[in-house]
């Protein structure tokens, strides 16, 4: 068994198992002695997520279970531990012209368990969707120690519940992921992003809706304001154009797809008023991609939310925003948002009154708007979740059978926004 | 986690108080119970397995499914879910009797927004009817399920129906963003919705193929997709089977995904060419149906890379269609290829089991042997670029003996795909069919976390009882038998 350091009541601090049946052990034990609160780990790229983890918590670590358990690439799928690095999956699948196609946050440290925790997306969910369209297994450990699985390692499976779609996105809340079996798909032959600004909310709405009928099949819509464009400009090392707001259309399939494409669309965006429009090819987009994913955790501000949106009221989302002095990146037809308030909001107080008019305008349009990390101490003082939705009773009977006890990440999901949203209740009535 | 629900076998009868209060609700023409009305519910598509539900009910709102749920509820009732009745598991065979909410009158399309890319739909509208409304918007419904022309969408919904078209587009579950769900307390609860990316668990893609067992949802938001560009289809036509799935691998290992990738064996072609006149091939041992779809400026290629891979397998000759005509009757026969075995057969029964893609010539064969062993007479039409195999098992069901060996060879090739790496079922459900094979899937923790699932959201088990998960200490099938000994008509 491997221990981190040690407190003082010789239970170790950090655990970090080699296998998956010790971590069931470690768990178990954990369990039926002192029953201290859990909190697993990946790649550590989105600690900052949510309401905050318990500080009396054992952090589970799942770096070292990180084996590639069953690649048979023929069958485009691959079974592979849930501490494996993201971008070491990519490595290990492209010889073979094959890819997740999905685009995780700061990949090179990423884990995979992370990654589906945190239902990791990014620009081309748009034409490639999200993880919860290619986890078709998965292998798990409740806090109690119990392993179980669901799905298979079969591209189509009706056998079960499908508690693969259960665990993306759930936090970490409701069992540990310990290994997980993916769809895959070839890695297109070219790829194609272009750029191009405009002054005016209208212009670009107009653009988007003569989009949905365009012949052509962007992978992408990318909707940026200064903030955002400059960032993904410096980090790209590309100059992208610049103005109030920057557009981005990405393209990928056979290079004959992408070329006729190119061609479409660079026409479209000229005709709906862009004044030119720079065009990244091939090699150049690796890095764009990477920026544009990486937007999302890639910035040291006092709040970032997310907004989610109907995508036809996702411009005026943006520009309200930008106004407020949020930057903000759009995944503009999927009507996903992703803000950073500004360096000098100096207290919650200060940030509430920049994220309430934008959450009134949210739900205006049926969507959300969510605190997805905050400055320590915060938390309390943020509407985290925003009001109360219907189904959160049902999530949180799902937590209270996954985890009657509270062990695993305490308030770090729903019951943490349901606490919150009780204690927001308490204080206006 | 808790002891299992208890078993709602006990509970069959529906008091007179009960159906009076239904009729005061919903109207007596909406109340189904006599004899007569109720055989036509006995059974789905799978016809083995027969009970009569002891009332139907055909609800027009939400608020009327509510109320018969709250009295289900009030006098101890159990109740299941109906939609078109096209299940091929006995999803919605009435285990235990009970009430039987048929959703079939509410098949209102209740909103199109194409900017937004979404439809919201009562449960009961038939699939194929969702993508002729929304013929010439350049958008469709992906999930194509072959019994598209009767099956409801909210049917879909329960077993996460897929089709010939999901292999490049997913099934059900990926074209779900919102479902509404009267819950088994009764309870409105509206889960997701159109937006996407909503805080906290993804409850619609866990409640999509969970069989009506975690309550019954009255509206469905679904995706909408763009329609393709450009399409080219073909058939492959090959002298053996194994020719033909070793093509079908090979397709797949280079990279190519195309819009659909279907198998006919030599039986089906002989029963559709009578039925259809198609102009297929008798004497060929299998056929491929293959549909490439995308830009205008690429099908070509694609088309051409998948006739250069069929030609290296020995395909006898790769056709096209011609026309916009050729390609619709093709389709046809392809979809309506199950309502012409009545020509092979009195009776048939449709299995449904995945094998990884690589595997397909292995369990083709084994298949052709089982049926050999077992004197049953198998043919085969199939989803062959997902893996996703159907033998159809040709019987009398007046003959005993002949019924026993259709269940013996199920059972020998269901056993198989799992010993391959496979599933019992990629797209009909475990409905009552398939639950002895569960603990052959699934470790007894596996199906305790299951069962802690459907706890959260139907504690009392009242609704659908007996579906996908085994009772703890006896299998449903058992339970079936025991609680209505000689309903069954075939054994």
């Amino acid at each position: 068994m491997s221990e981190g350091p040690r407190a003082a009541d010789g239970v170790p601090e950090e655990l970090v198992p080699a296998t998956v049946s010790e971590l069931a052990r470690l768990l178990a034990a954990n369990s039926s002695g002192p029953r201290r609160p859990v909190f697993p780990v990946g790649g550590r790229t989105a600690l900052g997520f949510g309401f905050g983890v318990d500080p009396a918590s054992l952090e589970l670590t799942t770096s070292r279970l990180d084996r590639v358990i069953d690649y048979p690439a023929r069958d485009m799928t691959v079974t592979v531990e849930a501490g494996c690095r993201v971008s070491e999956l990519q490595n290990q699948l492209k010889p073979e012209g094959q890819r997740l196609p999905v685009d995780v946050p700061l990949a090179h440290r990423a884990t995979l368990g992370g990654a589906i925790a945190s239902n990791a997306a990014g620009p081309r969910r748009f034409g490639l969707g999200t993880l919860r369209d290619y986890v078709i297994g998965i292998g798990c450990v409740t806090v109690e120690g119990r392993s179980f699985k669901a799905g298979g390692r079969v591209v189509k499976n009706v056998a079960g519940y499908d508690l693969c779609k259960l665990m993306v996105g759930s936090g970490g809340t409701l069992a540990v992921v310990t290994e997980v079996t993916l769809k895959l798909k070839p890695l297109p032959e070219a790829s194609a992003i272009g750029f191009a600004c405009f002054d005016r909310g209208e212009t670009v709405q107009d653009l988007l809706g003569d989009l949905a009928t365009s012949r052509a099949r962007p992978v992408a819509i990318e909707l940026l304001g200064p903030k955002a464009s400059r960032q993904v400009a410096a980090e790209s090392r590309h100059d992208l154009p610049t103005g109030p707001l920057l557009l981005g259309i990405g393209l990928e399939g056979s290079r004959d797809e992408v070329q006729w494409q190119v061609e479409v669309i660079d026409r479209e965006m000229r005709q709906g008023g862009a004044g030119g429009v720079a065009w990244f090819r091939d090699a150049q987009t690796a890095k764009v991609w990477s920026a544009l994913t990486d937007y999302q955790v890639g910035v040291e501000a006092p709040v970032t939310i997310r907004a989610a949106l109907l995508p036809s009221r996702t411009v005026e989302f943006v520009v309200a925003a930008i106004d407020a002095g949020v930057a903000v990146q759009a995944h503009a037809g999927n009507g996903v948002v992703h803000g950073h308030l500004p360096d000098d909001t100096l207290d919650a107080a200060a940030a509430e009154s920049v994220i309430h008019p934008l959450r009134e305008l949210a739900a205006d349009g049926g969507g959300q708007v969510i605190v997805e990390r905050c400055e320590a101490g915060w938390v309390d003082q943020l509407e985290m979740w925003g009001p109360r939705r219907d189904d959160w009773s049902l999530m949180e009977a799902l937590k209270r059978e996954f985890d009657p006890g509270g062990l695993l990440s305490p308030g770090r999901g729903v019951d943490g926004a349901l606490g919150h949203a009780a204690a927001a209740g308490e204080g206006t009535s | 986690m808790a002891a299992p629900p208890p078993s709602p076998a006990a509970r069959s009868t529906v008091a007179v108080e009960l159906l009076e209060r239904f009729r005061g609700l919903l109207g007596s023409d909406a109340v189904l119970a006599s004899d007569d009305e109720l055989m036509v519910y006995e059974c789905d598509g799978y016809v083995v397995e027969k009970k009569a539900p002891d009332v139907v009910l055909l609800p027009t709102s939400t608020a009327q499914v509510s109320e018969i749920v709250k009295a289900c509820n009030e006098f101890d009732v159990p109740f299941v879910p109906r939609g078109a009745g096209t299940s091929l598991a006995g999803g919605c065979l009435p285990v235990g009797g009970g009430v039987m909410i048929a959703l079939t009158r509410m098949k209102r399309i209740l909103e199109v927004n194409l900017q937004d890319r979404y439809a919201v739909v009562e449960p009961g509208l038939v699939n194929l009817n969702l993508t002729r409304h929304l013929a010439g918007s350049g958008y469709h419904y992906a999930p194509d399920p072959s019994s598209q022309g009767a099956c409801t969408i909210g049917g879909n919904v329960a077993t996460n129906s897929g089709g010939p078209h999901t292999l490049k587009y997913g099934v059900t579950v990926n074209h779900v963003l919102g479902l509404e769900v009267v819950m088994p307390d009764g309870r409105v609860v509206e889960l997701g919705g159109p937006t996407e990316g909503l805080a906290g668990y993804d409850l619609v893609g866990l409640f999509v193929g969970s069989e009506g067992t975690f309550g019954i949802c009255t509206q469905v938001t679904v995706r909408l997709t763009r329609d393709p560009d450009a399409y080219r289809t073909m058939l492959g036509i090959f002298e053996t089977v194994s020719d033909a799935t070793h093509a079908i691998s090979q397709i797949i290992a280079a990279g190519i995904v195309p819009a659909a990738l279907e198998m006919m064996d030599q039986g089906i072609v002989e029963a559709v060419e009578a039925a259809y006149g198609f102009g297929f091939p008798l004497d060929a041992a299998a056929v491929l149906l293959i549909e490439v779809d995308g830009l205008e400026v690429a099908v070509d290629a694609e088309a051409e890379r998948i006739i250069a891979l069929c030609n290296e397998q020995g395909a006898r000759e790769v056709r096209r269609a011609e026309s916009e005509e050729q390609r619709a009757l093709l389709w046809k026969c392809r979809k309506q290829a199950f309502g012409a075995i009545g020509r092979l057969s009195p009776s048939y029964c449709t299995q449904d089991g995945v094998v990884p893609r690589t595997k397909l010539p292995e369990i083709l064969e084994f298949i052709i042997e089982s049926g050999e062993r077992h004197g049953i007479r198998i043919v085969n039409v199939f989803h062959a670029g997902d893996g996703n195999i159907h033998p159809i098992l040709l019987f009398d069901e007046r003959d005993e003996d002949q019924v026993a060996r259709v269940f013996r060879a199920s059972d020998e090739i269901l056993g198989r795909c799992i010993e391959l790496g496979g599933s019992v079922t990629g797209e009909h459900g475990i409905g009552v069919e398939k639950l002895s094979f569960m603990d052959r899937l699934f470790t007894p923790d596996d199906l305790l976390v299951m069962a802690s699932v459907r706890r959260a959201f139907n504690p009392l088990g009242t609704c659908s009882p007996g579906k996908v998960l085994p009772t703890a200490g006896a299998c449903g099938m058992e339970e079936i038998q025991r609680s209505h000994p000689g309903k069954q008509a075939a054994s």
